[in-house]
């Protein structure tokens, strides 16, 4: 099959925004050696290269109906892009606990499902405040939507605030004047979006091959809560480690490599 | 430039409502319409020999521009090159107008901007900022932002 490569190329250097980016180990896969190599992180598009002046790529990841897997190993941490039976398996190492975290949690936020799963939460919500707002009961218009589903929550990892990895992203030729995708939603049934959308990440296993994926009918919105929920829990086992390196490092006095400032 | 090619074939045989066969031209000088059944995954368009299972070839639909070029033809215009375009026949003006608003909707980026427009105003309708609720809101992805910022490179790890 023909990846036409010039487009994905020029996607990257083009001006829109750059998701995360950064130095990680990649596993070969024949040699089993972990080699440098900076990637760079766009949309749902894993690029890599040597260093990061380089023009040359060395390859590229489509990171859709992967599972994106936090592995346990000391002194050292791993994790892996896992795309399912017969499929690949991406290895990967960061230096340390942190950095771990962070892209775990990059990746599993970057699939276009993931996207319009949470598009769809939002568009929802964004119906939900502009009735409340419209209503004539003035004690309506603070009253709290529908409560946030906690198996929707992803912990947070303490030292995220510290160290901020990529640049942000500029709205301003981006927000739309109306709300476009509304109005034509209010053409066709919900049915319909949600079939045109329907590829979310099974959660018990890596991603099933052809023919498995859940089809028509499943609800998004449910898959959504299940996914967070089991990543929140591969999150927290991040933070958790990282906490424990955290003391260990403290007892040791031993100073950073970088002053983070 | 290495891909992950098996598993962007696996991606292009999942359901999909935006699939039909299609008259398709290639933007080189000499290229002719050949049917080709046209699939939109994702942020995919990947187009089949109509008797075969694998696709010929997979266009990322990002930083390109989709017009009507009669009631019937849609183009697709990638690398800023206005000449250069991939033309596609549909069967009804219908057609054309529904694979056109597919596509566009389909890229990551329209998708992106739409929901930090929702974002934005679920902010100023509540007071609350819907990604909260997530543990994502401080994710660069889902940035509004008025100038952009340049952080620093992670080079702390290694």
């Amino acid at each position: 099959m023909k990846l036409h490569k010039k487009i994905l190329t020029h996607f990257l250097s083009c001006t829109s925004p750059v998701d995360k980016e950064g130095y990680l180990y990649k596993k070969k896969e024949r040699n089993a050696t972990y080699y440098r190599r900076w990637f760079v992180l766009k949309a749902n598009l894993l690029f890599y290269q040597e260093r990061p002046a380089d023009r040359h790529l060395l390859g590229v990841i489509v990171l859709e109906g992967c599972k994106v897997q936090m592995l346990e190993s000391d002194g050292f941490f791993p994790f892996s892009l896992e795309f399912g039976p017969g499929l690949k398996t991406y290895r990967f190492a960061a230096g340390d606990a942190q950095t771990q975290g962070c892209w775990v949690k990059a990746l599993f936020l970057a699939s276009h499902c993931y996207l319009s799963c949470l598009l769809r939460d939002l568009e929802r919500q964004y119906e939900g405040a502009k009735q409340q707002q419209g209503s004539s009961d003035s004690r309506s218009s603070i009253k709290s939507l529908n409560p946030p589903i906690n198996s929707l929550l992803v912990p947070t990892l303490g030292p995220l605030a510290v160290v901020r990895e990529g640049r942000s992203f500029s709205a301003s030729a981006a927000l739309p004047p109306h709300p476009l995708p509304t109005k034509v939603a209010a053409k066709k049934s919900p049915k319909k979006w949600q079939k045109r959308n329907a590829y979310v990440t099974p959660l018990n296993g890596p991603a099933p091959l052809y023919g498995e994926w859940p089809l028509v009918g499943s609800d998004p919105l449910v898959e959504f809560s299940k996914l967070h929920d089991y990543y929140g829990q591969e999150v927290q086992k991040a933070r958790e480690a990282w906490l424990r390196s955290r003391r260990t490092e403290e007892d040791h006095s031993e100073k950073d490599l970088i002053d983070l400032g | 430039m290495r891909f992950n090619e098996k598993e962007l074939v696996c991606l292009s045989r999942q359901p999909s409502e935006m699939a039909a066969e299609l008259g398709m031209r290639g933007p080189k000088k000499g290229d002719v319409v050949k049917r080709r059944l046209v699939k939109l995954v994702v942020n995919f368009l990947f187009y089949f020999r109509t008797d075969e299972e694998e696709p010929v070839g997979a266009l990322l639909l990002e930083q390109c521009r989709v017009e009507r070029e009669d009631t019937q033809t849609f183009s697709i215009a990638f690398l800023d090159d206005a000449e250069r375009k991939y033309l596609f026949e549909c069967d009804s003006e219908e057609q054309c107008k529904e694979w056109i608003d597919s596509i566009i909707k389909a890229s990551y980026e329209f998708m992106r901007r739409n929901l930090i427009f929702y974002r934005t105003e679920i902010h100023r309708l509540t007071g609350k900022d819907p990604l909260e609720q997530y543990g994502i809101s401080d994710e660069t992805r889902f940035q509004v932002n008025s100038g952009s910022q340049l952080m620093a490179r992670d080079t702390s790890s290694l």
